[in-house]
Protein backbone atom coordinates (compact mmCIF):
# COMPACT_ATOMS: atom_id res chain seq x y z
CA UNK A 1 0.00 0.00 0.00
CA UNK A 2 1.36 3.42 -0.91
CA UNK A 3 2.20 5.74 1.97
CA UNK A 4 -0.61 8.14 2.75
CA UNK A 5 -0.13 11.85 2.22
CA UNK A 6 -0.17 14.08 5.27
CA UNK A 7 -3.61 15.35 4.32
CA UNK A 8 -5.00 11.85 3.81
CA UNK A 9 -3.60 10.81 7.18
CA UNK A 10 -5.18 13.73 9.02
CA UNK A 11 -8.53 13.21 7.32
CA UNK A 12 -8.56 9.44 7.86
CA UNK A 13 -7.92 9.80 11.58
CA UNK A 14 -10.44 12.62 11.87
CA UNK A 15 -13.06 10.37 10.26
CA UNK A 16 -12.32 7.63 12.80
CA UNK A 17 -10.62 5.48 10.17
CA UNK A 18 -7.21 3.82 10.47
CA UNK A 19 -4.43 5.90 8.98
CA UNK A 20 -1.03 4.40 8.16
CA UNK A 21 0.60 6.25 11.06
CA UNK A 22 -0.30 8.74 13.76
CA UNK A 23 -0.84 12.05 11.99
CA UNK A 24 1.22 14.89 13.38
CA UNK A 25 1.15 18.45 12.21
CA UNK A 26 1.99 22.01 13.07
CA UNK A 27 -0.47 24.89 12.97
CA UNK A 28 0.49 27.57 10.48
CA UNK A 29 0.29 30.40 12.96
CA UNK A 30 2.53 28.74 15.52
CA UNK A 31 5.03 27.12 13.18
CA UNK A 32 8.53 28.33 12.50
CA UNK A 33 9.89 28.15 8.96
CA UNK A 34 13.42 26.97 8.43
CA UNK A 35 15.73 24.00 8.35
CA UNK A 36 14.21 22.13 11.30
CA UNK A 37 10.66 22.65 10.12
CA UNK A 38 11.68 21.50 6.63
CA UNK A 39 13.39 18.44 8.09
CA UNK A 40 10.35 17.57 10.22
CA UNK A 41 8.03 18.01 7.28
CA UNK A 42 10.22 15.73 5.19
CA UNK A 43 9.85 13.17 7.97
CA UNK A 44 6.06 13.28 7.96
CA UNK A 45 4.95 16.40 9.79
CA UNK A 46 1.92 18.00 8.17
CA UNK A 47 0.67 21.56 8.31
CA UNK A 48 -2.73 22.88 9.19
CA UNK A 49 -3.96 26.17 7.92
CA UNK A 50 -7.09 28.02 9.06
CA UNK A 51 -8.90 30.41 6.75
CA UNK A 52 -12.46 31.68 7.10
CA UNK A 53 -15.08 31.04 4.43
CA UNK A 54 -16.98 34.27 5.08
CA UNK A 55 -16.82 38.00 5.61
CA UNK A 56 -18.63 40.15 8.19
CA UNK A 57 -20.27 43.52 7.41
CA UNK A 58 -21.82 45.54 10.23
CA UNK A 59 -24.53 47.65 8.53
CA UNK A 60 -25.30 51.00 10.13
CA UNK A 61 -22.19 50.80 12.32
CA UNK A 62 -19.43 53.35 12.00
CA UNK A 63 -16.17 51.75 13.12
CA UNK A 64 -13.21 53.99 13.86
CA UNK A 65 -9.77 53.14 15.20
CA UNK A 66 -7.41 55.57 16.91
CA UNK A 67 -4.02 54.95 18.46
CA UNK A 68 -3.81 55.99 22.10
CA UNK A 69 -0.12 55.18 22.04
CA UNK A 70 2.13 54.13 19.21
CA UNK A 71 5.63 52.84 18.90
CA UNK A 72 6.75 50.39 16.27
CA UNK A 73 6.98 47.83 19.08
CA UNK A 74 3.71 48.32 20.94
CA UNK A 75 0.48 50.03 20.09
CA UNK A 76 -2.60 50.79 22.14
CA UNK A 77 -5.60 51.07 19.88
CA UNK A 78 -9.13 52.21 20.67
CA UNK A 79 -11.82 50.82 18.35
CA UNK A 80 -15.16 52.59 18.51
CA UNK A 81 -18.47 51.23 17.23
CA UNK A 82 -20.99 54.02 16.65
CA UNK A 83 -24.57 52.96 15.98
CA UNK A 84 -27.93 54.76 15.89
CA UNK A 85 -28.67 53.41 19.39
CA UNK A 86 -25.36 54.31 21.04
CA UNK A 87 -21.61 53.92 20.98
CA UNK A 88 -19.26 51.37 22.53
CA UNK A 89 -15.51 51.13 22.39
CA UNK A 90 -12.77 48.69 23.28
CA UNK A 91 -9.01 49.03 23.70
CA UNK A 92 -6.48 46.51 22.52
CA UNK A 93 -2.78 46.30 23.14
CA UNK A 94 -0.64 45.06 20.29
CA UNK A 95 2.70 43.60 21.17
CA UNK A 96 5.92 43.26 19.19
CA UNK A 97 5.40 41.06 16.18
CA UNK A 98 1.76 41.96 15.58
CA UNK A 99 1.05 42.02 11.86
CA UNK A 100 4.28 40.22 11.07
CA UNK A 101 2.55 36.83 10.87
CA UNK A 102 4.02 35.14 13.91
CA UNK A 103 6.66 34.27 16.37
CA UNK A 104 8.63 37.25 17.51
CA UNK A 105 8.68 37.06 21.30
CA UNK A 106 5.25 36.27 22.54
CA UNK A 107 1.99 34.81 21.57
CA UNK A 108 -0.09 37.92 21.18
CA UNK A 109 1.38 38.80 17.83
CA UNK A 110 -1.65 37.20 16.21
CA UNK A 111 -4.44 38.11 18.61
CA UNK A 112 -3.90 41.32 20.57
CA UNK A 113 -4.85 41.65 24.23
CA UNK A 114 -8.05 43.49 24.98
CA UNK A 115 -7.34 45.78 27.89
CA UNK A 116 -10.72 47.52 27.92
CA UNK A 117 -13.92 45.73 27.05
CA UNK A 118 -16.66 47.08 24.80
CA UNK A 119 -19.41 45.95 27.15
CA UNK A 120 -18.79 47.82 30.35
CA UNK A 121 -22.29 48.19 31.78
CA UNK A 122 -25.92 47.34 31.08
CA UNK A 123 -26.44 50.27 28.68
CA UNK A 124 -23.88 48.83 26.27
CA UNK A 125 -25.85 45.69 25.47
CA UNK A 126 -28.36 47.46 23.23
CA UNK A 127 -25.50 48.69 21.03
CA UNK A 128 -24.00 45.24 20.65
CA UNK A 129 -27.45 43.80 20.00
CA UNK A 130 -27.98 46.35 17.24
CA UNK A 131 -24.65 45.33 15.73
CA UNK A 132 -25.55 41.65 15.61
CA UNK A 133 -29.05 42.36 14.34
CA UNK A 134 -27.44 44.27 11.48
CA UNK A 135 -24.62 41.88 10.74
CA UNK A 136 -24.38 40.51 7.24
CA UNK A 137 -22.30 37.38 6.71
CA UNK A 138 -21.37 36.59 3.13
CA UNK A 139 -19.40 33.73 1.57
CA UNK A 140 -15.82 34.35 0.50
CA UNK A 141 -14.09 31.11 -0.42
CA UNK A 142 -11.03 32.58 -2.11
CA UNK A 143 -8.75 32.27 0.92
CA UNK A 144 -9.64 28.62 1.42
CA UNK A 145 -9.25 27.79 -2.26
CA UNK A 146 -5.90 29.53 -2.41
CA UNK A 147 -4.58 27.82 0.74
CA UNK A 148 -5.77 24.41 -0.49
CA UNK A 149 -3.99 25.01 -3.78
CA UNK A 150 -0.80 26.11 -2.04
CA UNK A 151 -0.76 23.37 0.59
CA UNK A 152 -1.88 20.49 -1.60
CA UNK A 153 -1.35 17.15 0.11
CA UNK A 154 1.12 18.59 2.65
CA UNK A 155 -1.59 19.14 5.22
CA UNK A 156 -5.12 20.28 5.82
CA UNK A 157 -6.83 23.61 5.31
CA UNK A 158 -9.75 24.23 7.57
CA UNK A 159 -12.49 26.78 7.88
CA UNK A 160 -13.04 28.36 11.26
CA UNK A 161 -14.68 30.92 13.46
CA UNK A 162 -12.74 32.32 16.44
CA UNK A 163 -15.64 32.25 18.91
CA UNK A 164 -19.38 31.76 18.64
CA UNK A 165 -22.45 32.03 20.84
CA UNK A 166 -21.81 32.70 24.50
CA UNK A 167 -18.03 32.54 24.07
CA UNK A 168 -18.20 35.79 22.13
CA UNK A 169 -19.56 37.42 25.26
CA UNK A 170 -17.35 35.56 27.73
CA UNK A 171 -14.10 36.01 25.86
CA UNK A 172 -14.50 38.97 23.53
CA UNK A 173 -17.20 41.50 24.33
CA UNK A 174 -17.69 41.28 28.11
CA UNK A 175 -14.55 39.35 29.00
CA UNK A 176 -13.84 37.09 31.92
CA UNK A 177 -11.04 38.90 33.71
CA UNK A 178 -12.05 39.50 37.31
CA UNK A 179 -15.05 37.26 36.68
CA UNK A 180 -16.68 40.06 34.67
CA UNK A 181 -18.90 37.81 32.62
CA UNK A 182 -20.25 35.99 35.68
CA UNK A 183 -21.02 39.29 37.35
CA UNK A 184 -22.92 40.46 34.27
CA UNK A 185 -24.70 37.13 34.00
CA UNK A 186 -25.84 37.44 37.61
CA UNK A 187 -26.70 41.14 37.60
CA UNK A 188 -28.21 41.45 34.11
CA UNK A 189 -29.48 37.97 33.24
CA UNK A 190 -32.10 39.19 30.77
CA UNK A 191 -29.60 41.33 28.85
CA UNK A 192 -27.11 38.46 28.60
CA UNK A 193 -29.83 36.05 27.53
CA UNK A 194 -31.14 38.41 24.83
CA UNK A 195 -27.63 39.06 23.60
CA UNK A 196 -26.83 35.37 23.38
CA UNK A 197 -29.95 34.77 21.26
CA UNK A 198 -29.14 37.74 19.01
CA UNK A 199 -25.63 36.38 18.37
CA UNK A 200 -26.91 32.87 17.84
CA UNK A 201 -29.42 34.05 15.25
CA UNK A 202 -26.87 36.27 13.52
CA UNK A 203 -24.54 33.29 13.06
CA UNK A 204 -27.11 31.03 11.36
CA UNK A 205 -26.05 32.14 7.84
CA UNK A 206 -22.42 31.44 8.77
CA UNK A 207 -23.14 27.77 9.36
CA UNK A 208 -24.86 27.53 5.96
CA UNK A 209 -21.97 29.30 4.21
CA UNK A 210 -19.45 27.03 5.91
CA UNK A 211 -21.46 23.95 4.95
CA UNK A 212 -20.91 24.81 1.28
CA UNK A 213 -17.27 25.85 1.57
CA UNK A 214 -14.34 24.00 -0.04
CA UNK A 215 -12.99 22.98 3.41
CA UNK A 216 -13.36 19.44 4.76
CA UNK A 217 -13.17 20.54 8.36
CA UNK A 218 -14.61 23.41 10.39
CA UNK A 219 -13.18 24.53 13.71
CA UNK A 220 -15.18 26.28 16.40
CA UNK A 221 -12.24 27.87 18.16
CA UNK A 222 -14.22 28.24 21.36
CA UNK A 223 -11.34 27.81 23.85
CA UNK A 224 -13.52 25.67 26.06
CA UNK A 225 -12.33 25.35 29.65
CA UNK A 226 -14.60 24.07 32.40
CA UNK A 227 -13.09 26.53 34.83
CA UNK A 228 -15.06 29.18 32.96
CA UNK A 229 -17.70 27.09 31.24
CA UNK A 230 -19.37 25.17 34.02
CA UNK A 231 -21.76 22.30 33.22
CA UNK A 232 -24.84 24.49 33.65
CA UNK A 233 -23.59 27.06 31.16
CA UNK A 234 -22.38 24.31 28.85
CA UNK A 235 -25.78 22.64 28.73
CA UNK A 236 -27.76 25.83 28.36
CA UNK A 237 -25.65 27.75 25.88
CA UNK A 238 -22.97 25.60 24.25
CA UNK A 239 -24.75 22.36 23.44
CA UNK A 240 -27.62 24.03 21.54
CA UNK A 241 -25.22 26.24 19.58
CA UNK A 242 -23.01 23.30 18.64
CA UNK A 243 -26.09 21.34 17.65
CA UNK A 244 -27.13 24.13 15.29
CA UNK A 245 -23.64 24.42 13.82
CA UNK A 246 -23.17 20.67 13.36
CA UNK A 247 -26.60 20.12 11.83
CA UNK A 248 -25.73 22.54 9.03
CA UNK A 249 -22.13 21.44 8.59
CA UNK A 250 -22.75 17.73 8.74
CA UNK A 251 -25.41 18.33 6.11
CA UNK A 252 -22.63 19.66 3.89
CA UNK A 253 -20.41 16.66 4.65
CA UNK A 254 -18.03 18.59 6.89
CA UNK A 255 -16.29 17.48 10.03
CA UNK A 256 -16.60 19.83 13.00
CA UNK A 257 -14.07 20.31 15.76
CA UNK A 258 -13.99 22.41 18.90
CA UNK A 259 -10.87 24.00 20.32
CA UNK A 260 -10.98 22.74 23.89
CA UNK A 261 -7.52 23.19 25.34
CA UNK A 262 -8.57 23.76 28.92
CA UNK A 263 -9.60 21.56 31.80
CA UNK A 264 -12.47 19.37 30.62
CA UNK A 265 -13.02 16.89 33.46
CA UNK A 266 -16.12 18.70 34.71
CA UNK A 267 -17.65 18.41 31.22
CA UNK A 268 -16.46 14.91 30.42
CA UNK A 269 -19.90 13.32 30.64
CA UNK A 270 -21.57 16.06 28.60
CA UNK A 271 -19.09 16.12 25.72
CA UNK A 272 -20.27 12.75 24.33
CA UNK A 273 -23.79 14.17 24.11
CA UNK A 274 -22.64 16.80 21.61
CA UNK A 275 -22.49 16.17 17.85
CA UNK A 276 -18.91 17.50 17.63
CA UNK A 277 -16.55 15.19 15.68
CA UNK A 278 -13.14 16.36 16.91
CA UNK A 279 -11.99 17.63 20.28
CA UNK A 280 -9.13 19.82 19.17
CA UNK A 281 -6.10 20.76 21.32
CA UNK A 282 -6.94 18.52 24.26
CA UNK A 283 -4.15 19.04 26.78
CA UNK A 284 -3.21 16.18 29.06
CA UNK A 285 -2.32 16.76 32.73
CA UNK A 286 -0.82 18.89 34.15
CA UNK A 287 -1.96 21.53 31.66
CA UNK A 288 -5.32 19.79 31.30
CA UNK A 289 -7.12 17.42 33.64
CA UNK A 290 -7.96 14.45 31.41
CA UNK A 291 -5.48 11.91 30.12
CA UNK A 292 -5.61 10.77 26.51
CA UNK A 293 -6.57 7.29 27.62
CA UNK A 294 -9.45 8.48 29.73
CA UNK A 295 -10.71 10.87 27.05
CA UNK A 296 -10.57 8.16 24.36
CA UNK A 297 -12.46 5.76 26.61
CA UNK A 298 -15.06 8.31 27.62
CA UNK A 299 -15.67 9.61 24.12
CA UNK A 300 -15.70 6.60 21.78
CA UNK A 301 -17.39 8.58 19.01
CA UNK A 302 -14.91 11.47 19.13
CA UNK A 303 -11.54 12.03 17.54
CA UNK A 304 -8.90 13.81 19.61
CA UNK A 305 -6.33 16.16 18.22
CA UNK A 306 -4.05 16.40 21.18
CA UNK A 307 -2.02 19.54 21.77
CA UNK A 308 1.51 18.89 22.94
CA UNK A 309 1.98 20.54 26.37
CA UNK A 310 4.09 23.68 26.20
CA UNK A 311 5.21 23.18 29.79
CA UNK A 312 7.08 20.05 28.69
CA UNK A 313 8.81 21.92 25.89
CA UNK A 314 10.15 24.24 28.59
CA UNK A 315 12.03 21.25 30.06
CA UNK A 316 13.88 20.48 26.82
CA UNK A 317 14.17 17.78 24.13
CA UNK A 318 14.67 14.78 26.43
CA UNK A 319 11.55 15.64 28.42
CA UNK A 320 9.74 16.16 25.10
CA UNK A 321 10.65 12.66 23.95
CA UNK A 322 9.62 11.11 27.27
CA UNK A 323 6.27 12.89 27.20
CA UNK A 324 5.62 11.89 23.57
CA UNK A 325 6.32 8.24 24.38
CA UNK A 326 4.05 8.41 27.42
CA UNK A 327 1.27 9.86 25.31
CA UNK A 328 1.70 7.14 22.67
CA UNK A 329 1.45 4.52 25.43
CA UNK A 330 -1.81 6.08 26.54
CA UNK A 331 -3.41 5.96 23.08
CA UNK A 332 -4.25 2.27 22.80
CA UNK A 333 -4.00 1.25 19.17
CA UNK A 334 -3.67 4.90 18.20
CA UNK A 335 -6.50 5.54 15.80
CA UNK A 336 -8.75 8.52 16.59
CA UNK A 337 -5.75 10.64 17.58
CA UNK A 338 -3.76 13.34 15.81
CA UNK A 339 -0.82 15.19 17.36
CA UNK A 340 -0.62 18.94 17.11
CA UNK A 341 2.97 20.03 17.65
CA UNK A 342 1.89 23.10 19.62
CA UNK A 343 -0.94 25.51 20.15
CA UNK A 344 1.50 28.19 21.26
CA UNK A 345 4.49 29.83 19.63
CA UNK A 346 8.11 29.34 20.41
CA UNK A 347 8.65 25.64 19.87
CA UNK A 348 12.41 25.46 19.55
CA UNK A 349 13.97 23.62 16.64
CA UNK A 350 15.42 21.09 19.11
CA UNK A 351 12.02 20.35 20.60
CA UNK A 352 10.33 20.12 17.21
CA UNK A 353 12.97 17.64 16.07
CA UNK A 354 12.68 15.68 19.33
CA UNK A 355 8.92 15.29 18.99
CA UNK A 356 9.26 14.36 15.33
CA UNK A 357 11.88 11.73 16.19
CA UNK A 358 9.21 9.91 18.20
CA UNK A 359 6.15 10.45 16.05
CA UNK A 360 7.75 9.69 12.68
CA UNK A 361 7.94 6.03 13.69
CA UNK A 362 4.43 5.76 15.16
CA UNK A 363 2.86 3.49 12.57
CA UNK A 364 -0.65 2.22 13.19
CA UNK A 365 -1.95 0.23 14.85
CA UNK A 366 0.26 1.05 17.82
CA UNK A 367 1.40 -1.76 20.08
CA UNK A 368 3.43 -1.66 23.30
CA UNK A 369 6.23 -3.50 21.47
CA UNK A 370 6.25 -0.93 18.69
CA UNK A 371 6.52 1.91 21.22
CA UNK A 372 9.35 0.07 23.00
CA UNK A 373 11.10 -0.13 19.66
CA UNK A 374 10.65 3.60 19.10
CA UNK A 375 12.10 4.24 22.55
CA UNK A 376 15.13 2.06 21.81
CA UNK A 377 15.69 3.86 18.52
CA UNK A 378 16.04 7.16 20.36
CA UNK A 379 18.99 6.01 22.46
CA UNK B 1 -31.06 35.66 69.40
CA UNK B 2 -32.14 38.52 67.12
CA UNK B 3 -28.49 38.93 66.15
CA UNK B 4 -28.28 35.27 65.30
CA UNK B 5 -31.23 35.60 62.94
CA UNK B 6 -29.55 38.44 61.07
CA UNK B 7 -26.17 36.75 61.00
CA UNK B 8 -27.80 33.64 59.60
CA UNK B 9 -29.57 35.73 56.94
CA UNK B 10 -26.27 37.32 55.90
CA UNK B 11 -24.64 33.89 55.73
CA UNK B 12 -27.51 32.53 53.61
CA UNK B 13 -27.43 35.54 51.29
CA UNK B 14 -23.79 34.82 50.47
CA UNK B 15 -24.37 31.10 50.09
CA UNK B 16 -27.42 31.62 47.87
CA UNK B 17 -25.69 34.37 45.87
CA UNK B 18 -28.59 36.70 46.63
CA UNK B 19 -27.48 39.82 44.77
CA UNK B 20 -30.94 41.35 44.87
CA UNK B 21 -31.55 40.75 48.56
CA UNK B 22 -28.21 41.40 50.23
CA UNK B 23 -28.65 45.18 50.46
CA UNK B 24 -31.89 44.90 52.42
CA UNK B 25 -30.59 42.02 54.54
CA UNK B 26 -27.47 43.94 55.51
CA UNK B 27 -29.49 47.09 56.22
CA UNK B 28 -31.93 45.14 58.39
CA UNK B 29 -28.99 43.79 60.40
CA UNK B 30 -27.62 47.29 60.94
CA UNK B 31 -31.07 48.66 61.84
CA UNK B 32 -31.47 45.88 64.40
CA UNK B 33 -28.22 46.93 66.07
CA UNK B 34 -26.05 44.02 64.99
CA UNK B 35 -22.39 44.92 65.52
CA UNK B 36 -21.05 45.73 62.04
CA UNK B 37 -17.84 43.79 62.67
CA UNK B 38 -19.89 40.76 63.74
CA UNK B 39 -22.06 41.10 60.63
CA UNK B 40 -18.92 40.70 58.58
CA UNK B 41 -16.91 38.14 60.53
CA UNK B 42 -19.77 36.03 61.91
CA UNK B 43 -22.27 36.53 59.07
CA UNK B 44 -20.80 37.05 55.64
CA UNK B 45 -17.32 35.58 56.07
CA UNK B 46 -18.61 32.16 57.20
CA UNK B 47 -20.86 32.28 54.12
CA UNK B 48 -17.82 32.85 51.93
CA UNK B 49 -15.97 30.05 53.73
CA UNK B 50 -18.82 27.68 52.93
CA UNK B 51 -18.85 28.81 49.30
CA UNK B 52 -15.09 28.21 49.23
CA UNK B 53 -15.57 24.72 50.64
CA UNK B 54 -18.20 23.90 48.04
CA UNK B 55 -15.83 25.18 45.35
CA UNK B 56 -13.07 22.94 46.69
CA UNK B 57 -15.40 19.97 46.69
CA UNK B 58 -16.45 20.63 43.09
CA UNK B 59 -20.06 21.40 43.98
CA UNK B 60 -19.64 25.07 43.09
CA UNK B 61 -17.76 26.48 40.12
CA UNK B 62 -15.93 29.70 39.47
CA UNK B 63 -19.17 31.49 38.60
CA UNK B 64 -20.56 30.84 42.09
CA UNK B 65 -17.31 31.93 43.73
CA UNK B 66 -17.31 35.18 41.77
CA UNK B 67 -20.98 35.98 42.34
CA UNK B 68 -20.77 35.18 46.07
CA UNK B 69 -17.84 37.62 46.19
CA UNK B 70 -20.02 40.25 44.52
CA UNK B 71 -22.77 39.67 47.07
CA UNK B 72 -20.23 40.17 49.83
CA UNK B 73 -19.04 43.41 48.21
CA UNK B 74 -22.62 44.71 48.06
CA UNK B 75 -23.15 43.77 51.71
CA UNK B 76 -19.93 45.55 52.67
CA UNK B 77 -21.15 48.73 50.97
CA UNK B 78 -24.07 48.80 53.41
CA UNK B 79 -22.13 47.77 56.51
CA UNK B 80 -18.89 49.73 56.09
CA UNK B 81 -20.34 53.15 56.99
CA UNK B 82 -21.32 51.67 60.38
CA UNK B 83 -17.81 50.47 61.17
CA UNK B 84 -15.98 52.62 63.68
CA UNK B 85 -12.45 53.74 62.89
CA UNK B 86 -9.97 50.98 63.57
CA UNK B 87 -12.51 48.20 63.43
CA UNK B 88 -11.69 45.54 60.89
CA UNK B 89 -8.10 46.68 60.71
CA UNK B 90 -5.94 44.31 58.76
CA UNK B 91 -2.74 45.24 60.60
CA UNK B 92 -2.49 41.86 62.26
CA UNK B 93 -3.10 39.82 59.11
CA UNK B 94 -0.32 38.16 57.19
CA UNK B 95 0.05 39.67 53.76
CA UNK B 96 0.14 37.86 50.46
CA UNK B 97 0.92 39.61 47.18
CA UNK B 98 -0.44 38.00 44.04
CA UNK B 99 0.23 38.97 40.42
CA UNK B 100 -0.02 37.70 36.87
CA UNK B 101 3.40 38.23 35.35
CA UNK B 102 4.32 40.64 32.59
CA UNK B 103 2.98 39.85 29.13
CA UNK B 104 0.11 37.74 30.43
CA UNK B 105 -3.46 38.99 30.70
CA UNK B 106 -5.06 35.96 32.31
CA UNK B 107 -6.40 36.38 35.81
CA UNK B 108 -9.01 33.71 36.48
CA UNK B 109 -6.73 31.44 38.53
CA UNK B 110 -5.10 34.41 40.23
CA UNK B 111 -8.48 35.79 41.24
CA UNK B 112 -9.57 32.48 42.71
CA UNK B 113 -6.38 32.48 44.77
CA UNK B 114 -6.99 36.06 45.92
CA UNK B 115 -10.54 35.22 47.01
CA UNK B 116 -9.52 32.05 48.83
CA UNK B 117 -6.56 33.74 50.52
CA UNK B 118 -8.96 36.34 51.88
CA UNK B 119 -11.24 33.60 53.14
CA UNK B 120 -8.25 31.99 54.87
CA UNK B 121 -7.42 35.18 56.75
CA UNK B 122 -4.68 36.68 54.61
CA UNK B 123 -4.62 40.29 53.54
CA UNK B 124 -4.38 39.55 49.84
CA UNK B 125 -2.85 42.33 47.74
CA UNK B 126 -3.80 41.82 44.11
CA UNK B 127 -1.42 43.56 41.72
CA UNK B 128 -3.44 42.54 38.67
CA UNK B 129 -2.26 41.31 35.29
CA UNK B 130 0.74 42.06 33.08
CA UNK B 131 2.82 43.18 36.08
CA UNK B 132 6.52 43.84 35.40
CA UNK B 133 9.11 42.25 37.69
CA UNK B 134 10.30 45.66 38.91
CA UNK B 135 6.78 46.56 40.07
CA UNK B 136 6.39 43.26 41.93
CA UNK B 137 9.75 43.72 43.67
CA UNK B 138 8.80 47.25 44.66
CA UNK B 139 5.51 46.05 46.17
CA UNK B 140 7.35 43.31 48.08
CA UNK B 141 9.72 45.95 49.42
CA UNK B 142 6.80 48.11 50.57
CA UNK B 143 4.48 45.47 52.03
CA UNK B 144 6.94 42.77 53.14
CA UNK B 145 4.44 39.97 52.50
CA UNK B 146 4.78 36.47 53.88
CA UNK B 147 3.87 35.06 50.49
CA UNK B 148 4.29 36.12 46.87
CA UNK B 149 2.09 34.31 44.35
CA UNK B 150 2.97 34.50 40.66
CA UNK B 151 0.62 33.32 37.92
CA UNK B 152 1.04 32.65 34.20
CA UNK B 153 -1.23 30.87 31.75
CA UNK B 154 1.10 30.72 28.79
CA UNK B 155 4.29 28.73 28.36
CA UNK B 156 5.61 31.83 26.62
CA UNK B 157 5.12 34.03 29.70
CA UNK B 158 5.96 31.65 32.53
CA UNK B 159 9.64 32.48 32.08
CA UNK B 160 8.83 35.89 33.56
CA UNK B 161 8.24 34.18 36.92
CA UNK B 162 11.92 33.28 37.00
CA UNK B 163 12.77 36.89 36.19
CA UNK B 164 10.82 38.02 39.26
CA UNK B 165 12.67 35.57 41.52
CA UNK B 166 16.01 36.74 40.17
CA UNK B 167 14.97 40.36 40.70
CA UNK B 168 13.97 39.58 44.29
CA UNK B 169 17.40 38.03 44.88
CA UNK B 170 19.12 41.05 43.35
CA UNK B 171 17.11 43.33 45.64
CA UNK B 172 17.98 41.24 48.72
CA UNK B 173 14.31 40.40 49.30
CA UNK B 174 14.17 36.73 48.36
CA UNK B 175 14.84 35.30 51.82
CA UNK B 176 11.99 37.16 53.45
CA UNK B 177 9.18 35.85 51.28
CA UNK B 178 7.84 32.47 50.20
CA UNK B 179 7.31 32.38 46.45
CA UNK B 180 4.55 30.20 45.08
CA UNK B 181 4.03 29.89 41.33
CA UNK B 182 1.08 28.53 39.41
CA UNK B 183 -0.88 28.46 36.19
CA UNK B 184 -1.74 25.90 33.58
CA UNK B 185 1.73 25.31 32.07
CA UNK B 186 3.68 25.51 35.33
CA UNK B 187 5.00 22.19 36.62
CA UNK B 188 6.84 21.35 39.86
CA UNK B 189 9.96 20.65 37.79
CA UNK B 190 9.74 24.07 36.23
CA UNK B 191 9.08 25.73 39.60
CA UNK B 192 12.22 24.03 40.96
CA UNK B 193 14.25 25.15 37.99
CA UNK B 194 13.47 28.82 38.63
CA UNK B 195 13.93 28.60 42.40
CA UNK B 196 10.32 28.93 43.54
CA UNK B 197 9.33 27.53 46.94
CA UNK B 198 6.26 25.73 45.65
CA UNK B 199 4.27 24.99 42.52
CA UNK B 200 0.53 25.28 43.08
CA UNK B 201 -1.14 22.38 41.30
CA UNK B 202 -4.36 24.37 41.43
CA UNK B 203 -5.72 27.36 43.31
CA UNK B 204 -7.02 25.33 46.22
CA UNK B 205 -3.83 23.35 46.78
CA UNK B 206 -1.84 26.55 46.49
CA UNK B 207 -3.87 28.33 49.13
CA UNK B 208 -3.56 25.33 51.45
CA UNK B 209 0.22 25.59 51.08
CA UNK B 210 0.10 29.29 51.93
CA UNK B 211 -1.95 28.49 55.03
CA UNK B 212 0.62 25.88 56.08
CA UNK B 213 3.37 28.48 55.70
CA UNK B 214 1.32 30.92 57.76
CA UNK B 215 0.98 28.37 60.58
CA UNK B 216 4.72 27.70 60.41
CA UNK B 217 5.36 31.43 60.55
CA UNK B 218 3.16 31.84 63.61
CA UNK B 219 4.88 28.92 65.28
CA UNK B 220 8.25 30.48 64.49
CA UNK B 221 9.38 27.64 62.21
Amino acid sequence: MAEMTRRERMLKASRRQMADRVPFFHNWRHCQQGWAERDCRNRGMGLSWARPSYTFTWHGVEVTETYESFTTATQTLRRTFKTPVGTISQVEKREPGYGQWHGVRGWRDVTPWQTERAIKGPDDYKVLKYMYENLEIEPDYFGLEQAKDWLGEDGMVWDWVPHAGLQLLMIDWVGSEGGRFFVHHARYPDLVEEMYHAISKAYEPLWEIAASSPADFFLLADNVDAVLVNPKLFKKYFMPEWEKCCTALHGGGKLVGVHADGRLAALKHLIPETPIDVIEALHVPQMGDLSLGEALALWPEKVIWTGFPGSVYALGPQATKRQALAMLRDMGTGERVCFEMSTENQVSNENLLALTSVLEHATLPLTPEKIDEIERSLK
Amino acid sequence: MADLKHLRALHEAILNMDLEGIGAIAQAAMDAGVEPQAAITDGMVPGMVEVGQKFEEGEFFLSELVVAGEVMKDGMKVIEPYLTVGAGSSDSKAKAIVATVEGDYHDIGKNIVVTLLGVQGFEAIDLGMDVPAAKIVEEVRIHRPAVLGLSALLSTTMARMGDVIEALKAAGLREGVKVIVGGTPVTPEYADSIGADHCALNAIEGVHKCTEWLIDLKEGK
